[in-house]
C-alpha cells in the first residue's frame, strides 16, 4: 500500500492547499451556479421545458466546472516553480497522476455535491436521487481520469489552459452523451434496466481510460 | 436522374482534393530532393 | 532505390484499381430502387470513411511504437498517417453531407456516423495541435502521441455511445439490410482502390519528412563546417 500513500501524500497536499484559502472551490460553485441560472434565462420557463433542458444544462454547468477544476491541476504548480520539486521527490510518476486525479475528483464532487441541491431548489426537479448521484460520480470519474492526464500536457504547451478544452472535450465527448441521456433518465425516475447501458458505457469509459491515462502519464510529464 | 447533381459536385470534389494533394506531394517532393541534392553539393565543396 | 520502385508499383495499382472502380460505380452497377441515382456516392463515401479510421489506427500503431521506442520513424509514421487520415476525416464528412441533403432534405443530421465523424475530425486537430503547441519538437511528438493513444481507444467507445444515443441498435452499424452482389463487389474494389491509395499516399508522406529531417540535418552540417573556418 505504499503506492497508495504516496499518493494521497499528493491528494492531502492539494486538500490542505485548497482548505486554506477556499478561493478555487468557492470560485468554481459560484461558477456552477452562474451558469445555471444564465441557462435558465436562455432557455424559458415553462415546466415542460425544464424537465427537456435540465440534464443539457447539468452536464455542460458540470463540463465547465470541470474544465476550471482540472485546470488547477497542474497549472499553479508550473507557474509557481513546484512541478520540479514535485519530480524529484522519491514518488513514481504514477502515483503523482494518482495523487492530483483523486485531489480533482474530489474537489469535482464537493462542487458537483454543492450544486446539485441548489439545481434541485432552482428546477423542481427530484434531483437528489441515487441514480442521479451514481450517474454524476461516474461521469465525474472518467472526466477526471482523463482531465488530469490532458492538464499535465497543457501545462507544458504555449497555450497552457486556453489549449485544455480543445485537447480533451471531444475524448469525453461519449461520456458527456452517456451522462446526459442517463440522467434524463434518472430525472424522469425511470428504472435502473433503462440507465444501465449508459451506465455500462461511462463505466467502461472509466476503467479503459483510467489504465490508459496511468499507464501514459509518465510520459507527459518527463523532462 | 434527379440529384445527378449531388453525385457529380462528391465526386468531384473528392477526386479534386485526393488529385489536388497528390500533385501537391509530389511537386514538393522534388523540391525537397533537389534541395538536399544542392546542399550535399555545398558539403562537398567545402570539404575540398 | 527500393522505396521509388514500390511507389511506382502502387501508383500502377492505384491507378488501375480507381480506374476500375470508377467504371463499376458509373456503368456497372445497377441503379438502386429507392435512392436512384445518388446511392453511387455510397461507394465514395465508404471508403473514404474506412481509410479515416484506417489512418487513425495506423496513428495508434505509430504513437505507441514511438512512445515504446523513442524512434523518430515512428513518429514520421504516426504523423504522416495523421495528416492524410483528417484529409479524409473532412472528405467522409463532405460526402456525408452531399448525400445527406438529397436523401433526407437536409445538409447536416446528428446522425451517429457523422456524429462520430465529426468527433473523431476534432480529435485529429486536437493531434495536431498538442503537437505545435508543445515547447519542443520532441516533446510535441510525445504529446501527440499521447492524443493519437487515447483517441483511437474512444473511437470504438463514441461509435456506441453516439449510435445508442440515436436509439438504434449497435448491431446495425456497419451494413443496413442486405447488398447485391454486384454491389458488394463494387464496394470492394473501391475499398481496393482506396486502400492502395493511402498506402501510396503514406509512403510518399513519410518520405518526404525524412527528407525535411535529412535536410535538417545536412544544413546543421553546414553551418558547423562554415564555422570550423573552411572558406
Amino acid at each position: 500500500m505504499r503506492f497508495l500513500s504516496k499518493a494521497l501524500v499528493i491528494t492531502w497536499k492539494d486538500a490542505l492547499s485548497e482548505m486554506r484559502t477556499k478561493e478555487v472551490l468557492s470560485s468554481v460553485v459560484v461558477f456552477a451556479l452562474l451558469v445555471i441560472v444564465i441557462f435558465n434565462f436562455a432557455f424559458g420557463a415553462s415546466q415542460e421545458k425544464m424537465l427537456l433542458v435540465a440534464p443539457g444544462i447539468l452536464w455542460v454547468t458540470f463540463t465547465f466546472a470541470g474544465m476550471l477544476s482540472i485546470n488547477r491541476a497542474f497549472i499553479p504548480e508550473k507557474e509557481q516553480g513546484c512541478l520540479e520539486g514535485l519530480m524529484v521527490c522519491p514518488i513514481s510518476r504514477e502515483a503523482i497522476y494518482i495523487g492530483k486525479m483523486l485531489g480533482s475528483l474530489l474537489f469535482m464532487l464537493i462542487v458537483e455535491a454543492i450544486a446539485l441541491p441548489i439545481f434541485t431548489f432552482l428546477f423542481n426537479l427530484p434531483v437528489l436521487s441515487l441514480q442521479l448521484v451514481v450517474v454524476t460520480v461516474l461521469a465525474t470519474l472518467g472526466f477526471v481520469a482523463v482531465g488530469t492526464l490532458f492538464s499535465a500536457l497543457a501545462v507544458n504547451t504555449k497555450a497552457r489552459e486556453m489549449v485544455l478544452p480543445i485537447l480533451f472535450l471531444p475524448i469525453v465527448v461519449p461520456l458527456i452523451i452517456s451522462a446526459v441521456k442517463a440522467s434524463e433518465l434518472a430525472l424522469s425516475r425511470e428504472s435502473w434496466a433503462t440507465l444501465a447501458s449508459w451506465l455500462g458505457i461511462m463505466g467502461a469509459f472509466d476503467v479503459i481510460f483510467l489504465v490508459v491515462s496511468f499507464l501514459v502519464f509518465a510520459f507527459v510529464i518527463e523532462e | 436522374m434527379e440529384n445527378a447533381g449531388y453525385l457529380l459536385a462528391a465526386f468531384t470534389l473528392v477526386w479534386a482534393l485526393v488529385f489536388g494533394y497528390v500533385i501537391v506531394l509530389f511537386a514538393r517532393e522534388r523540391g525537397l530532393r533537389k534541395e538536399i541534392e544542392s546542399l550535399k553539393e555545398t558539403l562537398k565543396e567545402r570539404q575540398g | 532505390m527500393g522505396k521509388s520502385y514500390l511507389r511506382n508499383i502502387l501508383s500502377a495499382v492505384s491507378f488501375l484499381l480507381m480506374a476500375a472502380s470508377l467504371y463499376m460505380v458509373f456503368v456497372y452497377v445497377p441503379t438502386e430502387a429507392t435512392m436512384g441515382i445518388v446511392q453511387r456516392i455510397f461507394y465514395l463515401m465508404v471508403p473514404v470513411a474506412w481509410l479515416s479510421l484506417l489512418s487513425f489506427l495506423i496513428v495508434f500503431i505509430g504513437s505507441i511504437l514511438y512512445l515504446r521506442k523513442k524512434q523518430s520513424r515512428w513518429d514520421v509514421l504516426a504523423r504522416s498517417s495523421a495528416e492524410i487520415g483528417i484529409i479524409f476525416t473532412t472528405l467522409t464528412l463532405i460526402t456525408g453531407s452531399l448525400w445527406a441533403r438529397p436523401v433526407w432534405g437536409v445538409w447536416w443530421t446528428w446522425e451517429p456516423r457523422l456524429t462520430a465523424t465529426l468527433v473523431l475530425w476534432f480529435i485529429y486537430l486536437a493531434y495536431f495541435l498538442a503537437r505545435s503547441l508543445a515547447a519542443e519538437e520532441h516533446r510535441g511528438a510525445t504529446f501527440a502521441a499521447v492524443v493519437g493513444i487515447l483517441g483511437f481507444v474512444d473511437v470504438p467507445i463514441i461509435g456506441l455511445a453516439t449510435t445508442l444515443w440515436r436509439g438504434i441498435h449497435p448491431g446495425a452499424l456497419i451494413f443496413q439490410g442486405g447488398l447485391a452482389p454486384s454491389m458488394l463487389l463494387t464496394l470492394m474494389v473501391s475499398l481496393a482502390a482506396f486502400t492502395a491509395l493511402y498506402s501510396l499516399l503514406l509512403l510518399q508522406r513519410i518520405s518526404m519528412k525524412n527528407d525535411e529531417i535529412e535536410i535538417k540535418r545536412l544544413l546543421g552540417l553546414t553551418a558547423e563546417r562554415h564555422n570550423t573556418g573552411d572558406r
